[in-house]
């Protein structure tokens, strides 16, 4: 028997849904969906779920994950219910149900916590940097013989490699926070959707093991997502995600190569790098921007103000980071320090609130939810036989 | 008769079923009637309809006669291809307007309806008629049992090559013919102007004129009545005989996206009512039709669609996405079965788009200064629907049939009665 709950319904709305009450439940959405398939047949049945607060239901459910929306369905809904949007909400609901510790509904239903919470962790960034690595150094010594600033001798008495290494202890800290809380939200994730799923089945380890390439395959390539109307939206967002990846992967683990005094040739992989991460970023937050700001198809109708939050962090970011680029390769050895400072004091507020609780989690959450679906799929299809 | 200004009781502006029934009821109480229709025929949609549900009768049996009577009886003019615009209140109560009739090209009182001149005509379009189902000549008589049965010269498509002229028995035809505009004035008006139907070529996921064995609704309905153009139910890509038919409901109503988020109350029944025709006519077919909702409302609705699905057509719960069409033809129909919560695809070999009606936008533009209310899908608004269900927001203005509102052929012959006995009023309370 299904408890009907009403007020879900207007918790939903705090995450983003809008009228998804007028729906008459044609099964149209579902019908013109290019992702929606037997097993998986959505978004109605979730805007169903939504309506009638069937919060267990929609928690144990993949399928809001499994949607990359391409607005077929709000744009085709005789009822213009927005199916579209409440997927996009319940991505965002979601988020913060796998979150055990209840931060991610703050920051999504609550201005404060989640402005509040940036501007903390920035202060604090700050403020490490005044105790830790000030700027005390004649800056008159730090210009390179390229002319270059010499970016890793702002503390007098510290050589290059004790200040790299004390940012990567910093890096490697922020890091394992992330991955703790990441991984145990995935964890829970796991829980709800395959040790209790709707199908009452249980995965033989098996195919766990066979199933895994899933998780790589659709990390590196979101095939799922060019399966929908539009390549090109694809291919930006694939743009942002590859640059995105790298340049997590080059500050994390391999930051001693990535910030060195010299400033090594245009055609360097070090610089290419940067580059090429700088420019499909750019573009992506460029192009998402205005369209959010026309409100140009229906993927970009309506914004939460976690989805300008996340624009405009990650746009202060790039700025800040082309800035330092150009301030140390021209010696302003001043605007250099000050700029690497303010650089992390975004960055890393960044990364710690949105990727484990907030909109970066889908990085993580989209290919195992798809991988989830298969594994519960097939164990259910094994049963059958 | 081309008096400066032609005076009449009543002007009825339409007509279809609801300003024959309007005209007939004011004619019949001694009032003189001028009906204006800006069609070549009067009849209006009913016309063109195989049977009527819920009592299964012959849709042009009834109406026939109606229009028989119509134009024959002594209180009613009837003037076609024409307009009336431009109408006015003045401040006793009456009104003036323009009766603009466009030229037919044909003396009407002349033409026999031999269809000699068709015949002679090299020229052939789409039968609008017949839906487009078959051509016709650019000298026609519009349909078989069209009223006045009278030939008209199709001036746009004509290559002015003479021959009608030269074929023409009775010297009917005449070139010479121009636009004419007479004044009328009237003491009361009656707006019968009906609906359009919706067009679901707009509909680019139907694939309406891109997969040709996608029809709509009129479509079908001219395959199924005693003057049909191929004399059998086929499907138009190949003439092959269907045996696996879809009915789509709710194209075009009940949709937001498309501008009408109303129902428009007759595409269930009508669906069902071909269901059965069908399967007298195809006794080895079946027939499907996908639905949202059933609105079977009316008096022996329920009882008429229980008696289709007792004959066997069936009843699927969901509105279908996408048609895409398959090599020999055939249509692959993407849905949500909505009873078991699962995604399916059907194949059938024709399928008819149930359409929905559409407000006539012209009912807007008929007075000076638009000064008629419409409300807010472009139906004539009816300021007291429950107490005078045929008054308009202007005084001596009534409304009669779908021109209010979707609505069905009782209902709308009992707006037409309504409408009829409120204008006498007007006129008698002035008078």
């Amino acid at each position: 028997m299904v408890k009907i709950r009403p007020e879900f319904a207007d918790e939903i709305k705090k995450f983003g849904g809008v009228d998804f009450n007028a729906c008459y439940n044609c099964g149209n959405c579902t019908a013109v969906c290019p992702l929606s398939v037997t097993d998986n047949t959505f978004p109605r049945r979730l805007l169903r779920y939504t309506v009638l607060g069937m919060e267990e239901d929609i928690q144990a459910s993949t399928d809001p994950w499994l949607c990359y929306y391409c607005g077929d369905c709000s744009s085709t809904c005789p009822r213009q219910a927005n199916p579209g949007e409440i997927m996009m909400a319940l991505r965002r609901y979601l988020t913060a149900s796998y979150d055990w510790t209840g931060l991610s509904r703050k920051f999504y239903t609550s201005k404060k916590w989640g402005i509040g919470s940036l501007v903390l962790i920035g202060i604090v960034v700050i403020l490490l940097f005044a105790f830790f690595l000030p700027f005390t150094a004649d800056p008159a010594g730090l210009i390179n013989e390229d002319g270059g600033v010499k970016i890793n001798h702002f503390v007098k008495g510290m050589d290059g490699e004790t200040f790299v290494k004390t940012i990567e202890i910093g890096d490697l800290v922020m890091a394992a926070i992330i991955t703790f809380f990441l991984v145990s939200n995935i964890f829970n994730m796991y829980l709800k959707i395959v040790i209790r799923n709707a199908k009452k089945v249980k995965v033989p380890f098996s195919l766990y093991v066979k199933e895994a390439w899933n998780l790589f395959y659709h990390f590196g390539t979101q095939m799922r997502f060019s399966k929908c109307e539009g390549k090109s939206y694809w291919l930006l967002h694939w743009l942002l995600m590859s640059g995105y990846t790298l340049m997590f992967t080059v500050i994390v683990v391999f930051l001693p190569w990535f910030q060195t005094e010299k400033i090594h040739p245009i055609y360097h992989p070090q610089r290419f790098i940067g580059y090429y991460a700088t420019f499909g970023i750019l573009l992506a937050i460029i192009v998402w921007s205005v369209n959010r700001l026309r409100k140009s198809g229906e993927i970009h109708k309506y914004s939460h103000k976690t989805d300008w939050v996340f624009l405009i962090m990650l746009f202060l970011t790039t700025l800040t980071g082309i800035m330092l680029h150009i301030f140390r390769i021209t010696g302003m050895v001043h605007f250099t320090y000050y700029t690497y400072v303010i650089h992390l004091a975004i960055l890393v507020p960044m990364l710690l609130v949105e990727v484990p609780f907030s909109k970066w989690s889908h990085l993580a959450y989209r290919p195992l939810a798809i991988y989830f679906t298969n594994l519960v799929n097939k164990a259910a299809a094994l049963k059958k036989k | 008769m081309t008096p400066d200004e032609v005076k009449y009781d009543v002007v009825v502006v339409g007509g279809g079923i609801a300003g024959q029934e309007a005209a007939l009821n004011l004619a019949n109480s001694d009032q003189q009637v001028l009906l204006v229709e800006k069609d070549l025929s009067i009849g209006g949609h009913m016309i063109h309809l195989s049977k009527v549900f819920p009592t299964l009768d012959c849709g042009a049996c009834i109406t026939t006669p109606k229009m028989s009577e119509t134009v024959r009886h002594p209180n009613i003019r009837v003037s076609t291809f024409s307009e009336f615009t431009e109408i006015e209140r003045l401040s006793d109560g009456t009104f003036t307007g323009l009766l603009t009739r466009h030229p037919k090209y044909v003396i009407e009182k002349d033409c026999t309806g031999c269809q000699d001149c068709e015949d002679a005509c090299p020229v052939v379009v789409k039968d609008q008629y017949q839906y487009g189902l078959v051509g016709r000549k650019a000298a026609y008589v519009p349909f078989s049992i069209s009223n006045p049965r009278v030939a008209a010269i199709d001036i746009e498509n004509c290559i002015l090559c003479g021959a009608c002229e030269r074929a023409c028995p009775a010297d009917a035809i005449d070139f010479t013919q121009k636009i004419e505009k007479t004044k009328v004035s009237a003491g009361t008006v009656i707006i019968a102007t009906g609906f359009n139907l919706f067009d679901p070529d707009v509909i680019e996921k139907y694939g309406l004129g891109k997969h040709r064995n996608v029809i709509t609704s009129m479509q079908m309905e001219r395959q199924l009545v005693p003057t049909r153009p191929y004399n059998n139910v086929l499907r138009p890509k190949d003439g092959k005989m269907p045996d696996n038919i879809a009915y789509v409901l709710c194209v075009g109503s009940r949709d937001q996206t498309l501008g009408n988020p109303i129902c428009s109350q007759v595409c269930c029944m009508y669906s069902a009512k071909q269901g059965q025709l069908l399967m007298g006519a195809l006794p080895m077919a079946d027939v499907t039709i996908y639905y949202l909702h059933i609105r079977a409302f009316g008096k022996g609705f329920e009882e008429f669609y229980q008696q289709s699905i007792g004959m066997g057509v069936e009843y699927v719960k969901g509105k279908v996405g996408t048609i895409d069409e398959k090599e020999n033809g055939d249509l692959v129909l993407r849905y949500e079965d909505i009873r078991e919560g699962s995604i399916k695809e059907a194949t059938h070999d024709l399928v008819v788009l149930s359409v929905g009606m559409l407000a006539n936008p012209e009912a807007g533009t008929l007075f000076m200064n638009n000064a008629l209310e419409l409300d807010e899908f472009g139906y004539i608004r009816q300021v007291d629907m429950l107490r005078n269900p045929a008054s308009t927001n202007i005084e001596g203005v009534f409304v009669a049939g779908t021109a209010s509102g979707p609505m069905d052929i009782p209902d709308s012959i009992a707006s037409s009665g309504a409408a009829a006995a409120e204008a006498l009023s007007y006129l008698k309370r002035k008078s």
